[in-house]
């Protein structure tokens, strides 16, 4: 009846092939349960457990919403792009959890000016600048010598280590600090008055890499499990 | 060629135009739109740091000097389990600060000193060269803070009661053992990122300090509930000044709101006169 060319047909049943594939690999991979293959690497220490919409909330709006804002916002007749899918991923997410009153080294105090020399170093006003997701460990760091973009003027007065704190900073010994200070002070344990009794740097870069934590499981606080967070 | 300005032009446009036509997420501005920045930066964080002033000032007299002239404990490390002890004043604006940075409103609160005990709060840079000016003056210094994109300001703190004095005077880790009442021992750092506030804005700055002061006061009552050995002091409507007496948070709070309500007010109000 109609004469349809050889080269038309295979144009229709390439697209039709196509939108199958994406429409079952869409529903294929949205499924909670197929989380992991979308994952763009393993959850790190301690959030194994966790679903994808802990962290990656909704955008606002429907997809065809969102378009329509970003397309306004590039044609000039909106002040502001919207995110796209997902909301961007802050520190705020992690705080929602995390977020404790005894902090040692809470991100916000280095938003101060006089720690602007020390983020061009170290940016400590975000999480992820050390705890980097999808690595399946605890720090992201390459180096454990964080301490020293702080604390070179350290003085400690009475200091009870046998090994003086002002020696161990001239000699710039920097990975010696958290052999005995946990950086966000969330451990209760007792810190070694030797230097030969501290934590071994083996077992640090362990712990930083995913592995048993030798500050002890006695915490201060805990951070809330996903169940927790969403009755929070 | 009329094909072409169709495929590359026409075809876009409209297509841009149809999506556009139906709308999209709201604006968040939508619900600012309407009102108008009535306090510039500098005004907003003053007023706060006048609030501040007070509630140190009620906090360091009324609740650390004759608290402990009560027998009341006031520690650095006051949240360790084996301390039992209320906040220093210094740690007391940190719990302050902490409280604001958990809510909504982006306004940021600092101590530090040229002389602090932490060596850890010690000014540097920009900081440490306006704290100079200061120390010779006591008047408020501005600037924007070019790195964090934050309108920053810093205030004269002084030493106000006598327990400020003797504390740091007395401190093992003290570098200077000479301060004397209505020295300027250091300075608060305020930031925020707007360069002018609505009038709504403005109460939520104030609210927000008034929040964290209630948020770590409560932290105290909390950690004096927990207290083992030490004996307890009656939390109710009575001050240290009356014996083993602590007021509660609505009492401390009502206080700072009469102490600094007139100065405050003043400045809210004056808006119908602009």
């Amino acid at each position: 009846m109609f004469n349809v060319s050889p080269l038309r047909k295979r144009q229709v049943i390439g697209g039709l092939i196509g939108l199958v594939v994406g429409v079952a690999a869409f529903f294929l991979l949205t499924l909670e349960s197929n989380e992991s293959y979308v994952s763009i690497g393993p959850m790190n220490t301690g959030h194994e457990t966790l679903s994808c919409y802990a962290c990656h909330a909704d955008a606002k709006g429907s997809l065809l919403q969102q378009v329509q804002s970003n397309t306004s916002h590039a044609l000039g007749f909106r002040e502001k792009g919207v995110d796209f899918g997902t909301q961007d991923v802050t520190a705020n997410n992690c705080l929602e959890c995390h977020d404790r009153p005894n902090d040692r080294h809470p991100i916000y105090r280095f938003s101060e000016p006089r720690f602007s020399d020390a983020i061009q170093n170290i940016d400590a006003t975000t999480c992820v600048t050390c705890h980097s997701e999808h690595h399946g460990e605890r720090i992201t760091l390459d180096k454990i010598n964080y301490c020293m973009n702080c604390h070179q003027d350290l003085a400690v007065e009475n200091d009870p280590l046998d090994v003086s704190h002002k020696d161990l900073i001239a000699k710039k010994q920097w990975t010696t600090c958290i052999q005995c200070h946990d950086f966000h002070g969330n451990h209760r344990y007792e810190v070694a008055s030797k230097m030969k009794d501290t934590i071994a740097l083996k077992a640090i870069s362990s712990y930083l890499k995913g592995g048993v934590d030798p500050y002890g499981t006695d915490k201060k606080y805990s951070a809330l499990s996903q169940e927790e967070w969403l009755k929070k | 060629m009329k094909t072409f300005y169709k495929l590359k032009f026409t075809y876009p446009l409209l297509a841009s135009l149809i999506v556009v036509a139906c709308g999209g997420v709201p604006e968040e501005k939508a619900e600012l739109q309407g009102e108008e920045n009535v306090f510039s930066v500098e005004e907003v964080l003053e007023m706060v740091s006048k609030e501040n002033d007070v509630t140190r000032t009620l906090y360091t007299k009324a609740i650390v000097g004759k608290g402990k002239l009560q027998g009341m404990k006031f520690d650095e490390d006051w949240r360790k389990d084996k301390v039992e002890a209320g906040p220093l004043p210094a740690l007391f604006l940190r719990g302050v600060a902490t409280s604001i940075k958990r809510g909504p409103v982006p306004l940021g609160l600092y101590l530090g000193s040229d002389h602090p005990v932490n060596a850890a709060n010690k000014f540097e840079g920009k900081q440490a060269e306006l704290f100079e000016q200061i120390k010779k003056d006591q008047e408020p210094q501005f600037f924007y803070d070019d790195s964090q994109k934050l309108h920053t300001a810093m205030f004269a703190d002084l030493a106000s009661a006598g327990a400020c004095v003797t504390c740091h005077n007395d401190h093992p880790q003290t570098t200077k053992s000479d301060w004397k009442l209505g020295d300027v021992m250091g300075a608060t750092t305020w930031q925020y990122p707007k360069d002018s506030l609505t009038y709504k804005e403005t109460v939520a700055v104030l609210n927000s300090y008034a929040k964290g002061t209630v948020d770590i006061y409560m932290e105290y009552l909390d950690e004096i509930e927990h207290f083992k050995e030490s004996e307890k002091p009656e939390i109710g409507d009575k001050w240290p000044q009356d014996g083993k007496y602590l007021p509660t948070a609505e009492v401390f709070l009502d206080s700072v709101k009469k102490l600094s309500s007139y100065e405050t007010m003043k400045h809210l109000v004056s808006l119908n006169k602009k």
